[in-house]
């Protein structure tokens, strides 16, 4: 199992029910010991738009997230053909992170917990 | 005859636009701060949501109230580039990319008044959104020819997952 450090900023809304153990950790904030069922993914995804070259949102998945050329052109193929796609994963601060990005970049990305 | 857009051995980007165009984004350029600043509804697209659900209005609040400025200052950064360098034969990488990113932005802009969708008819010349409609065209173009350009650079086999 493995523990991670995770801030946990007081103004967030909880995630879920999900029972922790914190043991203090200074001023690096906590170690979280979380209930990994109960912690649901966070999906990132970038929806269709009129506006935005296919070619470019190619480029900003390689460029954002690392993906070879294949897979970012197919990421970018499913949001143009299916209407929206996941093109990340995981707690909800990378998330963000991951939103505010595509966002800078003038994509249309929205968030949503995994079911 | 070699691309309007390519990228020079010594790293700068070379950029062949006639002064016309040139003109025509640096009075673009100045144009959308202030549009952003007055949240015009042509930069709505600019602002996108990261919560959508009806129960994420706190959420998507906090988002806003955390992201705004930084998106607002990062687009007329883009912006000041584009003006300050609007008539350069040459561009730095980081230039360039502002060029990019204003070219982006005004796409989004126009677009959004222009209401531009899929299957959309091209406005007929005496449209008085025809002029418009053909300046958007344009930025699209350029755009396209500076993806090329960028694209080229990446690996086509991408790089280890968490890295910059």
């Amino acid at each position: 199992m493995t523990t991670r450090a995770a801030t946990q900023p007081a103004d967030r809304e909880p995630v879920g029910v999900m029972p922790v153990e914190t043991v203090p950790m200074g001023d690096l904030g906590t170690i979280v010991d979380e209930d990994l069922a109960t912690d649901k993914p966070w999906l990132v995804i970038v929806w269709n738009d009129p506006i935005n070259l296919m070619s470019y949102v190619t480029f900003v998945l390689q460029k954002l997230f690392g993906y070879s050329k294949e897979k970012a052109t197919a990421m970018m193929l499913d949001v143009h053909h299916k209407g929206r796609a996941v093109v990340s994963s995981g707690t909800r601060e990378r998330a963000e992170l991951d939103i505010y990005r595509l966002h800078e970049h003038g994509l249309w990305a929205t968030m949503e917990q995994s079911s | 005859m070699s691309s309007p857009i390519r990228r020079r051995r010594d790293g700068r980007y070379v950029i062949r636009l006639d002064d016309n165009a040139r003109q025509v984004l640096a009075d673009l350029g100045q144009q959308l701060p202030g549009a952003m600043e007055a949240r015009d509804p042509m930069v709505r697209r600019l602002f996108p949501p990261a919560y959508t659900g009806s129960d994420q209005t706190g959420a998507e609040q906090e988002y806003r109230d955390l992201v705004d400025n930084a998106l607002l200052n990062h687009h007329t950064r883009s912006f000041e580039i584009l003006v300050a360098t609007a008539h350069a034969d040459t561009l730095s990488a980081d230039e360039f990319a502002a060029w990019l990113d204003a070219i982006g932005s005004l796409r989004l802009a126009l677009g959004t008044r222009l209401d531009v969708h899929e299957d959309m008819e091209v406005p007929a010349p005496e449209d008085p959104m025809a002029a418009e409609y053909g300046l958007f065209t344009f930025l699209g173009e350029l755009q396209y020819m500076m993806v090329e350009v960028l694209a080229s650079e990446l690996p086509d086999e991408g790089r280890p997952e968490g890295t910059l």
